[in-house]
């Protein structure tokens, strides 16, 4: 039983990386402004890792909170000087602060920027067999725009105090959900976060719009003009198909939040009321002017964040397709349907953003139609469900972490998936709206979905980004805590959104019929730890295997991409000679074929002419 | 390693289901049987979905974790067997797209009209409601609302403005505008129960949610407008209220009650919030009323 | 889980030999990364801390620390409380008397009413050979027989007849934990209203450390009494962040109130002792006396002051019974007191005439009264009743210290800024009863500029004047109308210029 081979196919082999080749080429230009679509997918991947971290550490302190309410939080209670008095007890605010920057961080700057960012960065132009992308400075200007967007949202989490205008500390940090619904945003003196927190937010959410559109429009142009010959549309890899629907998504959507996002600026800077209505009296200040719709901000925010949400999973729905397809041997099952599935997705994803708002207090009818296009989308999602245990179905899977965390998307994305239908369906979604059911489904789908396809995909392409392997046994190690942990963390949260505890409560046990629900809690805070601590593990493989991994051959997965073709890690230009496409990118286990794998970039074997000229 | 594998994922399942099937008797669950007709029918639909996902994810898990044994099996030194080179089955995919279209279909369709008789405004039961107004003896014309009380929410409570009474001692309708004669409390709602009852949900400031888990109801308040919504207790006591929206620091505080009494019950628990509201400090009256 | 681990490690070193050294070096990594994760982990205990007065750290560090000690030997901090007998709170759960003893039941008679009794309270003897002792453990109490079970089975039972207090300081206990967890965070640690979220709210929350609360229906040179407390906690205070509590039990809301008095008597107590040591001890009176001190020396004067000489004279005032502790002791006395009579039926205000019908001439009445010059609401609560009147724009002085205040407008007794009360809103922050109202005309608001007309009002004017303001949300008509019609509007200059 093994869990790596080391290969030695014909391409390994004559062009054998010499000790003299720089493996860590790549690693060692990330503080540079290089337009290298490798370095720059390599610099998203690293930050987005360490913001991984950072979003990480914020959510423990919620649930640190929710386990032992209105004990000392460790470290959390002793970065403020009130909250040191206080004994190291949080405050309210300070807790909301902590959700909404949760949230806030793992979205806008781990997520998105992680599929987006780092694997479509990296694999575009690779596996289409373009030699970078086709706007390698606005490529550069993608990511290096993200860093003031970290640094807004450091700001806004109230790091920064005084200096960045925030009263507080980190008591006066953005605190209205990442959703940053009006009147509370809207409204300096509705909430502590709003004074200036909110401002940065903003501007945070503002930048990594931008950085987002940028890259989007490359993505699009690359993966339509820059195909390597041969390279038609059905002959992309399903992670290309995949980051071009995405960014068409991205493309279409985000306009609409830059525009939002101005709008509450505005209503917060400038005076206007675009979000708030007349009369309202916060905090004693003087009543609004008013004449704007608090409901306006929610259809244009969710009109981008729903599509949002399928930008977060859909990059990794690709990336699942081509590992599987790649570890057990077999052709994607059903390759046609995966791509109008993803495309019926991201369609349909235009046109169910009301089911945000089911009981925002819009138009009931408006709640029927959504409903049925919300419950439509599901379908897609289960053909494509199907198509990867097809995939599976007959082949000779190789056990190792690639594989299994590609599993482990398919077998949580099913969870997550099912779960939403309760949602999907109004009347039920009346009792679980703003409960943890919907939290437990969002974190099936986000984190056990596209997080583990994440790390499938690192443990995939890093000998392709850093000419190593990792490490097999502590990938196992990792991929089993952590998929242990994140069971015992959330799926006992469609059990508390059942018992109908809300979302966002710093203490939802003062409610008499939710006391019941703490030793749970306490059990899901203890496996978030777990968790926590065990993506530590992952970044320790990622660093040390830099230096102590196996070295890997151009295609150690004897896969078929044209990412494959290329050295690892590639040069500048990316291949050697501009490689041309015979055929699709499943083509493992032909039978006609001798070697269980037919890359693209091989030429056919000319057959002896049956007949006569 | 592989088997330990396949058992893993096949295996992860189970404990899902299992603790899913236990969660009930350890109040892992719904909040008591809906103590409202609405919630009852809510709750049915809830249990159809469940019993379609959980066939479904049963189902889709035994079939992952099928692929993953034969898989496995395959790999095993002396098998034989070929990989299966296919690219996929037209009929298969027309099966697994069809079926279940057709069932989530009916899944939208057949919930509707719950939706609707929650919450379009034609189909609330207006005539059972202004048959309790009828029995309580409100002074009304056809015109006035059936709402009997007007819950505002704000940073961080629920405050209740009740139609008072006239001067003959009868029930007013409740008004758009406050009245002098109007009665108020604070998150402490009291309505009547067994029948259908009607209230009008403002916000005096950001947007909260006027959320009853144990009766399934739940309404964002949103501020600029004026949202009514009914609901019809079933059983006379005391269930929570709470908001389920975002609204500040104190979301979490905004601990209420809701208390369904009889209609006769209703009346007195207003005639003591009238003599309360105008307790001059004369009248030797010594306990508090609340 | 671990023979995972160990076949996975023994797997990676069955492969290649890069994987040992890996291995190794791996596992220094995961043992410096928990050690490292603990500590952090730990990095988060502290104690809650009562903080000090402004006023306090202008004082030498003498007389800071004298004042620490005193109020730590009769407070302590807020996790380990001293329960001072002297204060007129309800410490304990109950006290009472031993009836009948059997083997580890023991038959109490409690005083009424008394919080409920839960298992793991301590049983305290006060009386008798077991005076003194460890206390005794109850581990159920069965409030219908008064059988308290104890946790085991005593070396030494107790009398018949011996006094017993059960659960010593339980009340403020658990008030304390009551108050961490729904009023901390606004109201401080210490009662100061300067807790974390203080900062962002308006109006500012209550700063108990002078004893002072404003909406009460007691008189105006009087205290609050429990009832006030209980019914701002029950119906919060509309128009504030101070929100409505009401569903906490009878027995939470008693601990929460006496412990809001025990913070406000132990503010106080700060509060009056820093006031008398500031005189003499501040560090700028200090400076003052040292530097007349070196004048007199250049004068040639013999008793002149130094500051060795005035830290000998605290020190010497501290330990002379006749001195410090005296006035310390007068300080408590008049807090005890002043606490005490607050709760006395005769301390609240109580009309002796019903509330006047509301009807056009009550309300008409009223409003002339609050037209008044003799009254002169409008000062400060407008021509209108708008909360706008010429006060709220005049530089106003502050009534302790006599200086000017920063800004324009009125200032309550915490020195903050304050606005009168719009009367539009309908919004009664003290209660909307009309007792409520009355109170406030009659007795004033304690800490604010709004004055006590009851010396000056009969009991059938306030009740006009109650029903005037309770008129007011309601009025449709435009001020000023009814009264007299404006001028003609002046003749233009060329008009003027042709005549």
């Amino acid at each position: 039983m093994s869990s790596i081979a080391v290969t030695h196919d014909a391409e390994a082999h004559s062009h054998h990386p010499s000790h003299g080749e720089d493996r860590l080429a790549l690693l060692k230009k990330v503080h540079t402004f290089s337009t290298d679509h490798k370095v720059i997918g390599i610099q998203f991947l690293l930050t987005n890792i360490v913001m991984m971290m950072v979003g990480g550490a914020l959510a423990l302190g919620v649930r640190w909170q929710l386990a032992f309410p209105w004990e000392q939080m460790p470290i959390f209670g002793q970065l403020i000087a009130k909250n040191i008095t206080m004994g190291g007890q949080i405050s309210p605010e300070f807790y909301t602060m902590l959700f909404t920057m949760h949230a806030s961080i793992m979205i806008w700057l781990v997520i998105i920027p992680v599929l987006a960012g780092a694997f479509g960065n990296f694999l575009i132009p690779l596996m289409i067999g373009a030699d970078d992308m086709a706007f390698p400075m606005l490529n550069a200007l993608s990511y290096w725009f993200m860093w003031p967007a970290m640094f807004f949202f450091a700001f806004a989490t109230g790091i920064g105090g005084e200096l960045t205008g925030i009263r507080g500390g980190m008591n006066g940090g953005s605190a209205e959900g990442w959703t940053s619904y009006p009147v509370l945003s809207a409204l300096r003196q509705a909430a502590p976060g709003s004074e200036g927190g909110q401002f940065w937010w903003i501007m945070a959410v503002t930048f990594v719009g931008v950085s987002s559109m940028m890259g989007s429009v490359n993505y699009m142009t690359t993966i339509i003009n820059m195909r390597a010959p041969g390279m038609t549309l059905f002959r992309m890899p399903l992670t290309i198909w995949s980051m071009f629907i995405t960014a068409i998504l991205q493309a279409f959507a985000l306009p609409v939040l830059t525009a939002a996002g101005f709008m509450l600026l505005a209503d917060r800077s400038f005076g206007t009321c675009f979000f708030v209505p007349a009369g309202i009296v916060v905090n004693n200040a003087e009543p609004t002017l008013g004449g704007g719709q608090p409901l306006l901000w929610q259809h244009l925010f969710w009109f981008y964040s729903h599509p949002a949400v399928y930008i977060m999973v859909l990059p990794g729905m690709g990336m699942v397709s081509d590992m599987l397809s790649c570890t057990c041997r077999r052709p994607i099952f059903g390759y046609k349907p995966m791509v109008y599935s993803l495309a019926a997705i991201a369609g349909l994803g235009f046109i169910v953003w009301g089911h945000h708002m089911f009981l925002s207090g819009m138009n009931p009818a408006l709640g029927m139609t959504f409903m049925v296009s919300t419950i439509m989308i599901a379908l897609p999602s289960a053909v494509k469900v199907f198509n990867w245990i097809g995939t599976i179905w007959g082949g000779r899977p190789e056990f190792n972490c690639i594989f299994l965390n590609s599993v482990a998307f398919v077998s949580l994305f099913i969870v997550g998936g099912l779960s939403g239908i309760f949602m999907a369906a109004v009347p039920v979604d009346i009792y679980v709206h703003d409960t943890y059911f919907i939290v437990a489904h969002f974190h099936y789908v986000l984190f056990g979905a596209t997080l583990f396809s994440v790390f499938g995909g690192v443990h995939y392409w890093y000998p392709k980004m850093f000419g190593r392997l990792m490490n097999e046994s502590w990938g196992k190690l990792h991929f089993f805590l952590t998929f242990i942990a994140f069971n015992g963390t959330f799926f006992p949260m469609h059990l508390l959104g059942i018992a109908g505890m809300p979302r966002r409560y710093a203490d939802p046990y003062l409610h008499p019929y939710l006391e019941h629900l703490l030793p749970l809690n306490q059990f899901m805070t203890i496996s978030a730890i777990v968790m926590g601590f065990a993506q530590f593990i992952f970044i320790g493989n990622f660093v040390l295997s830099w230096f102590y991994g196996e070295i890997a051959g151009r295609n150690p997965w004897r896969a078929n991409g044209l990412e494959w073709a290329a050295p690892s890690p590639p040069g500048h230009g990316n291949f050697d000679v501009p490689p041309i496409v015979y055929r699709g990118p499943y083509e493992y286990s032909d039978p006609d074929h001798d070697s269980d794998f037919w890359p693209q970039w091989e030429p056919p074997v000319p057959r002896p002419s049956k007949a006569a000229d | 390693m592989k088997w330990f594998w396949c058992v893993f994922f096949a295996f992860w399942p189970i404990v899902a289901v299992a603790v899913c099937a236990i969660a009930p008797s350890v109040g892992w669950w719904l909040p008591g049987e809906a103590a409202s007709p609405l919630g009852r029918r809510i709750d049915d639909l809830f249990y159809l979905i469940l019993v379609i996902t959980a066939i479904t994810f049963i189902g889709t898990q035994m079939g992952l974790a099928y692929v993953l044994f034969t898989g496995a099996r395959r790999t095993d030194p002396d098998v034989t067997e070929k990989t299966w080179f296919s690219h996929g089955s037209h009929e298969l995919e027309v099966i697994w797209s069809t079926v279940p279209a057709l069932v989530l279909l009916f899944i939208a369709l057949y919930q509707l009209n719950v939706w609707a008789e929650y919450r379009v405004k034609d189909a609330f039961p207006k005539k059972d409601m202004e048959a309790v107004l009828t029995r309580l003896r409100q002074v009304r014309t056809d015109r006035d609302s059936v709402a009997l009380a007007e819950v505002t929410a704000r940073q961080f409570e629920w405050r209740i403005r009740y139609p008072g009474f006239d001067a003959q001692g009868n029930l007013l309708p409740l008004m758009q505008d406050p009245q002098p004669t109007d009665l108020y409390a604070v998150n402490d709602l009291h309505l009547p129960a067994n029948a259908p009852v009607m209230i009008n949900l403002k916000t005096q400031d950001v947007q909260h949610s006027f959320f009853l888990p144990e009766l399934r109801v739940k309404q964002d308040a949103v501020p600029g407008l004026v949202i009514p919504i009914w609901f019809e207790a079933e059983q006379q006591r005391s269930y929570a209220l709470l908001c389920a929206e975002l609204c500040g620091w104190g979301h979490y505080k905004m601990k209420a009650q809701f208390v369904a009494e009889s209609e006769a019950g209703f009346l007195n628990y207003l005639r003591t919030l009238h003599s309360a509201q105008n307790y001059d400090g004369v009248h030797q009256k010594i306990e508090d009323e609340e | 889980m671990r023979t995972f681990v160990t076949n996975c490690m023994q797997l990676s070193s069955m492969y290649s030999r890069g994987q040992k050294a890996f291995g190794r070096s791996r596992r220094g990594l995961m043992a410096c990364g928990l050690t490292c994760a603990l500590l952090t982990l730990l990095a988060g205990c502290g104690k809650p801390e009562f903080t000090h007065r402004e006023e306090f750290s202008k004082l030498e560090p003498y007389a800071q620390e004298y004042i620490h000690e005193v109020l730590n030997q009769h407070f302590g901090t807020p996790t380990e409380m001293v329960v001072w007998e002297r204060l007129p709170l309800k410490k304990h759960l109950s006290t009472g008397t031993v009836t009948k003893v059997a083997e580890t039941e023991l038959t109490l008679e409690l005083s009424e009413p008394h919080q409920e009794i839960t298992p793991g309270t301590e049983i305290l003897w006060n009386s008798g050979p077991l005076k003194g002792k460890p206390s005794g453990w109850i581990r159920s109490w069965d409030h219908d027989t008064h059988i308290a079970t104890l946790e085991t089975k005593l070396k030494e039972m107790p009398e018949e007849g011996t006094q017993v207090i059960v659960g010593p300081g339980q009340v403020l206990v658990r008030g304390r934990h009551l108050y961490a967890v729904h009023c901390q965070h606004c109201h401080g640690v210490s009662g100061d209203g300067n807790g974390p979220t203080a900062e962002y709210l308006n109006p500012l929350p209550r700063d108990y450390r002078q004893g002072i609360f404003k909406f009460t229906l007691t008189q105006a040179q009087e205290r609050a009494s429990r009832v006030d407390l209980a019914r701002t906690i029950e119906d919060g205070i509309p128009g504030t962040y101070m929100p409505s509590f009401k569903l906490l039990t009878p027995d939470e809301s008693e601990s929460i109130i006496e412990y809001v008095l025990w913070l406000a008597m132990r503010g106080e107590t700060e509060y009056q002792l820093v006031r008398f040591l500031t005189e003499d001890y501040s560090k700028a009176s200090v400076l003052d006396r040292v530097k007349s001190g070196v004048e007199k020396k250049k004068a040639g004067e013999e008793d002149y002051e130094t500051y060795a000489s005035i830290r000998e004279e605290f020190i010497t005032a501290v330990n002379d019974p006749e001195d410090m502790p005296m006035e310390l002791d007068s300080i408590v006395e008049l807090i005890v007191s002043r606490w005490t009579t607050a709760q006395e039926p005769e301390a609240v205000v109580a009309p002796q005439e019903n509330r006047v019908a509301y009807d056009a001439r009550s309300i008409a009445h009223g409003r002339q009264l609050y037209m008044s010059n003799d009254l002169n609401c409008v000062a400060c609560h407008g021509d209108a009743g708008y909360g706008d009147g010429p006060q709220t724009y005049s530089i106003t002085k502050d009534l302790e210290t006599g200086k000017e205040n920063e800004q324009p407008g009125l200032y309550d007794a915490w020195g903050k800024p304050v606005q009168p009360r719009n009367l539009h809103t309908g919004i009664y922050r003290g209660g909307r009863r009309p007792i409520d109202l009355y109170a406030r005309v009659h007795a004033g608001i304690k800490g604010t500029p709004m004055p006590a007309f009851g010396a000056k009002l009969k009991d059938q004017d306030i009740w006009d004047i109650v029903n005037f303001i309770y008129s007011v949300p309601f009025e449709t008509e435009q001020a000023g109308s009814g009264m007299q019609k404006a001028q003609e509007p002046a003749a233009s200059e060329e008009e003027v210029a042709v005549k």
